[in-house]
């Protein structure tokens, strides 16, 4: 139990107060120790490279954006942002600019302060071919940014859109220059800096145990206010069933992906608690159009009417998820009215296809027409539990109207070739979405057809491609709004895919934990002001700001 | 002795090069890249994915990417993991000293027990214990590894919540710990996996030991040793132990890739950072530098593995000592 | 597989034309006549043998009964919602699962598939690894240590990491190419002891008479050489279908075995392995069916073998 000042980095990770142990500061008392349990290892701690959720949540903490986006989610305009590493911004007359004021006291965690240039430099970093940033498409709107003086970074935009503060924004975690400009960019990825950041978040990076650990401690000096707990620990688990045995061992306090059936194993233990907290996800099963079979609208329809998709969503999940009712995010979305949706009806169905032809001529229990039995296969990610239940599901609902569906489970790789080389009948898919409703442009109109396109169903229909453009340019909210409620309807009315459910969050947490500052596409957006009372508190928070020595 | 270990080495290189090249091969002529992970994402567009392939140079043919590959390793250099963006030689590095923690504990275990059931059935052939144990043995024989780890898990961290269920140490306050605190946890944390792998192996070889001991025991020397009035214990001791120990020896051999492979469950279920879950793992995700580097490893273990038996064979058994 | 009566009442048939005979308690009077009459009297006289075989008697008629014996059709899920993992009762011997299916049908029905799969899979191994280890055997000299080296070769991959990554990056596997993909991988053993049990007989007296009287090595081979092989291959494929039985329940468990709705014992311990301490009874019960099933095939092969080779 000795601090250790031996090596440099240590020194200047213990800047700052090395020895202070928790103190109620003013309201909320500081100190205690979150052990995040996690069912993937994060990838890489560089920002522009992340692209798993593990790495997210650290980097989150570690660095900052320009400024942050508010509970709501308000894509449009910037008055659902909060100030951030910009204290204050202007906006150009003709809205083609924004000067962002740097917040003077914004320091990394090296010391240095956070200048403009750093600004500048990120951009470039993610938008640099050479690193090959997963995120480098979404920010093409953002033209350049060039530094007024040290403190004032001017973001230039190709466009005027709606979302243009949020594309500068949302995407961009600013990382130091001083630290990385003398990297070749197509080493970045491998520098010691993607594994040991340096950012001017309210945590510091401590230490990564590959496999097992990522650790960050709060930074006591940060200009918005030492973080409330003194660290958080993330704990990596092979599967979501370890992860989850982690906390009911009592060897981690949050894992964010319960399943029900193990709510009865919570409500046993007084010292945890269950969570719910919107996603921004949903899932689908997709219909390959180009398929002979699916190429014919009322079949596709006749399939979706079979199905009683709130029974489904009912057995595998209760009460905590909802019916997708389109290609987009109720809770994230509350001013839509519902979309009309195809009403779950076996007789019409049946009737739908025996229009088509569809009779069960040799009494199997199949229908066929001209010798061929109605029958395709359905991909299912190996990884996902409940899809798996829901596609075993699904199967018995077909089979009653007489469609036989087979279930192909298949490992990620595997789906992802079938996915992009287009050789399935109906795949099993899902979609993150982002904050910005406009992702839908990606995913189901004509453009995104193109091979390397993710509208892998290939769903063709003008009038859903016209709404959706306009509702991505419109620069008015409630017109906006309007076009995409055109929209969702007409897609769900084609039914190229059949909505399946919206994922909601249930997390488990030890009841100690204070939580707040969830937003739905990130729940982990408030962990600085996560707190434990100092009567609660546990062994492992009496570590307090110590460093071991790794 | 000694040419005739050169000589199984040479012969063990040539098996992990044959090993190393299906290998190779096997992996990339399967669907799928390294990159599918990220599939969920509509953002991340096919040419970044291109991009990132033909910055590991995985769009070059086969036999170009061998040819590099081959390069490399002779200097020592496994090459890049992808999944885990670090160098493939520094994951090895961390994996294999957890395995090889789990599979020595684990080997000495279940000789140990082993050795001392067969030994123990055989003396008191066809008495009570000996069909008891018998049963005990078959029983856990024929059991699978991931059934007995699950039993394990749901005893031990449920019913009667002894034992960790997860991973090698504490993951928040080992740092923070006393040494001796330390090695308590590090054992505390071990005894679920390496009590899994014991039982099962434990099994076998008290199932073979009793077998060799009871082979033996009929042999003409023995038969010689009894009529020349040694107690049955003696016997035991000083003649049939040795030569019955033999055969156990080959297990040795065999032991090794049966807990390379038997670990892969009971690492996954027990969360045990080591090579077995680390190949899955890699095969998973298509990361073809880490899968052929933990093949090259998991072979070299192999070959040493039963070199040493057969070295240890050898030595034990007089008869056989080549000139 | 599924509903396939006739296949499954012949496999019976078969599996009961052999053990029968093996399943009589000895008599005292019995006159020992061929060398094939001893060693089955001698395997009579073990009575964990006999009962052993008797339950693999017993597993092949519950197998080949399935259909009618499942008090549900396997695949039933008759509501999804309320009738989820129900404790066992009487109604569900062995409670029901997360889609509502009763598990005991499940686990009758997962019997067929992991026999067929035993049974099958180790005839290809050891037809296979009897051909190979015969001629290298026969031949002997240097294609013999060839061959023997690359068998060293083959046995040194941990044969589950080479099932994996066969069934991983080809997904989906039919039962066939399930049972060609295991029999493939586990006939390298097999070929050892045919080789060196072929190489042992040759030099004995009678065969080596036999060839200098001018007999042809073929007809060596098959009249005097191959009938002394045939004990070992017989103990090593019993075991072998344990083994077998092992490695298929692995693969399912992993996903990458049989697929979805089929039932097989290793797919039934995973639906229940996401949280086992809420409904232990999914993954309990499959995993003492493959215990029974496994020691009962292991205690018939170590049986033969003490009946082959007593000492």
């Amino acid at each position: 139990m000795r601090i250790s000042l031996a090596s440099a980095a240590l020194a200047l990770l213990s800047l700052g107060c090395a020895d202070r142990d928790s103190t109620t500061d003013g309201d909320a008392p500081t100190g205690g120790t979150l052990v995040i349990a996690s069912a993937a290892d994060a990838g890489t701690l560089l920002p522009p490279l992340i692209d798993d959720v593990s790495g997210k949540q650290v980097a989150d903490q570690i660095f900052d954006r320009l400024a942050e986006i508010g509970a709501e989610v308000n894509t449009i305009g910037d008055r659902g942002f909060t100030p951030r590493l910009a204290q204050r911004w202007d906006w150009a007359a003709d809205s083609l600019s924004i000067a962002f004021h740097l917040d003077a006291d914004a320091r990394w965690h090296d010391g240095r302060p956070v200048r403009a240039s750093d600004v500048r430099f990120s951009h470039a970093v993610y938008r640099d071919p050479a690193v090959a940033s997963p995120h480098a498409e979404v920010i093409t709107n953002v033209d350049s940014i060039s530094v007024r003086d040290s403190l004032t970074a001017v973001v230039w935009f190709a466009r005027r859109t709606p979302e243009q503060f949020f594309e500068a924004t949302h995407q961009l975690l600013i990382v130091p220059e001083h630290l990385l400009r003398d990297i070749a960019r197509k080493d970045l990825a491998t520098s010691a800096f993607a594994r040991n950041p340096v950012g001017s978040g309210r945590f510091r990076f401590v230490r990564w145990t590959p496999g097992a650990t990522i650790e960050i401690i709060a930074d006591t000096a940060n200009y918005r206010g030492r973080a409330r707990l003194d660290r958080v620990i993330w704990s990596f688990a092979p599967d979501p069933t370890a992860a989850a045995t982690k906390v009911f061992a009592g060897e981690a306090d949050y894992f964010e992906a319960l399943r029900r059936e193990q709510i009865p194993e919570v409500e046993k233990n007084p010292l945890l608690r269950t969570l719910r907290y919107p996603q921004l996800a949903y899932t689908f099963v997709g219909f390959n159009t180009r398929n002979t079979l699916f190429a014919n609208r009322e079949l596709r329809r006749a399939l979706v009417m079979a199905v009683d998709r709130q029974k489904l969503v009912r057995s595998v999940f209760d009460s905590l998820t909802s019916v997708a009712t389109g290609p987009f995010i109720r809770a994230a979305a509350p001013a839509i009215p519902p979309i009309p949706q195809i009403a779950f009806d076996t007789v019409r169905a049946g009737a739908t296809l025996d229009s088509l032809g569809w009779r069960d001529s040799n009494a199997d229990g199949i229908r066929d027409r001209a010798g061929r039995p109605l029958t395709f296969s359905l991909l299912v990610p190996g990884t996902s539990a409940f899809r798996i239940r829901m596609a075993v599901l699904l199967q018995e609902e077909l089979r009653r109207v007489g469609v036989d569906m087979k279930v192909e489970q298949l490992d990620i790789n595997m789906m992802g070739d079938r996915q992009n080389t287009r050789r399935f009948d109906a795949i099993f898919g899902g979609w993150n979405l982002d904050p910005s409703p406009s992702g839908i442009r990606q995913t189901f109109t004509t453009v995104a057809t193109k091979p390397g396109g993710f509208n892998y169903t290939h769903y063709s229909n003008p009038v859903f491609d016209a709404l959706v453009d306009s509702a991505a340019t419109t620069m008015n909210p409630e017109q906006s709004r309007g076009y995409y409620e055109r929209a969702y309807g007409i897609i769900v009315q084609d039914a190229p895919v059949m909505f399946m459910y919206e994922f909601q969050g249930l997390a488990v947490a030890h009841r100690r934990l204070n939580i707040t500052g969830i937003r739905p596409e990130a729940w982990w957006a408030g962990i600085a002001d996560w707190s434990i009372a100092a009567d609660q508190r546990i062994e492992r928070d009496q570590i307090g700001l110590r460093v071991a020595p790794k | 002795m000694w040419a005739y270990i050169a000589r199984r080495l040479v012969q063990g290189l040539a098996v992990i090069a044959l090993v190393v090249t299906a290998t190779f091969v096997l992996i990339r002529l399967a669907p799928g890249d390294p990159f599918a992970a990220t599939l969920d994402s509509p953002t991340v567009s096919a040419e970044t994915r291109a991009r990132w392939s033909a910055h590991y140079g995985f769009d070059r043919p086969v036999p170009v990417q061998f040819a590099r590959y081959f390069a490399t390793i002779v200097q020592g250099d496994f090459g890049y993991s992808t999944s885990q963006r670090r160098p493939v030689g520094d994951v090895l590095a961390d994996a294999l000293p957890n395995t090889l923690l789990l599979m020595f504990v684990a080997l000495v275990l279940s000789f140990a027990l082993g050795i001392a059931l067969g030994v123990f059935q055989a003396v008191r052939r066809g008495t009570a214990p000996d069909r008891l144990l018998g049963s005990v043995t078959l029983f856990f024989y024929s059991m699978p590894d991931f059934w007995l780890a699950l039993m394990m898990m749901l005893t031990f961290a449920y019913w009667i919540p002894l034992f960790p269920v997860t991973g090698m140490v504490d993951a928040v306050m080992y740092p923070y710990w006393p040494f001796w605190r330390q090695m308590l946890d590090r054992l505390h944390h071990l005894v679920l996996p390496a009590l899994t792998l014991t039982l099962l192996t434990a099994a076998v070889i008290a199932r073979y030991q009793r077998a060799a001991m009871l082979d033996v025991v009929h042999d003409e020397y023995v038969r010689t040793a009894r009529a020349k009035g040694l107690a049955e214990r003696a016997i035991v001791r000083r003649h049939a132990l040795r030569n019955a120990l033999l055969p156990v020896i080959t297990l040795f051999g065999l032991a090794f890739p049966a807990l390379l492979g038997g670990a892969v469950f009971v690492e996954r279920i027990f969360s045990w950072p080591g090579m077995g879950f680390l190949t899955f793992n890699a095969i998973m995700t298509r990361d073809y530098h880490l899968v052929t580097g933990s093949v090259i490893v998991g072979g070299v273990m192999v070959v040493v593995g039963s070199l040493l038996a057969d070295v240890l064979y050898a030595a034990a058994d007089p008869r056989l000592r080549r000139p | 597989m599924r509903g396939s009566w006739g296949a499954w009442m012949v496999a019976a048939a078969i599996v009961a034309l052999v053990t029968l005979p093996l399943l009589r308690p000895p008599r005292i009077r019995d006159e020992s006549a061929g060398p094939w009459r001893m060693i089955m009297r001698r395997f009579r006289q073990n009575r964990g043998a006999r009962t052993a075989l008797g339950i693999v008697l017993a597993l092949y008629i519950i197998a080949a009964l399935a259909p009618a014996l499942a008090p549900y059709p396997p695949n039933a899920q008759p509501d999804p919602i309320a009738m989820q993992v129900l404790a066992p009762s009487v109604a569900h011997l062995m409670g029901t699962d997360l889609a509502s299916r009763d598990v005991f049908s499940r686990v009758l029905h997962g019997a067929r598939v992991s026999l067929a799969i035993g049974l099958l899979a180790v005839l290809l191994s050891i037809t296979v690894g009897t051909i190979y280890g015969a001629a290298a055997g026969f031949i002997g000299g240097k294609t013999d240590a060839v061959m023997m080296r690359i068998i060293d070769a083959l046995l040194s991959i941990p044969r589950i990491l080479l099932l994996i990554m066969v069934t991983a990056l080809w997904g989906q596997l039919s039962i066939l190419l399930l049972v060609v993909l295991i029999g493939m991988t586990g006939w390298f053993g097999v070929s050892r002891v045919v080789r060196a049990e072929v190489m042992a007989v040759s030099a004995r007296e009678f065969v080596i008479s036999a060839r200098s009287l001018g007999a042809s090595r073929l007809r060596v081979l098959s009249r005097h050489v191959l009938p002394n092989v045939l004990s070992p291959v017989i103990v090593a494929a019993t075991l072998g279908i344990g083994n077998v039985i092992i490695l298929e329940t692995g693969l399912s468990f992993l996903g990458l075995g049989v697929q979805p709705p089929q039932p097989s014992w290793g797919s039934i311990i995973q639906d229940g392995a996401q949280q086992v301490s809420a409904h232990w009874w999914i993954s309990v019960f499959p995993g003492l069916a493959i215990v029974t099933t496994v020691m009962a095939f292991n205690a018939v092969g170590e049986g033969l073998r003490d009946a082959l080779d007593p000492r």
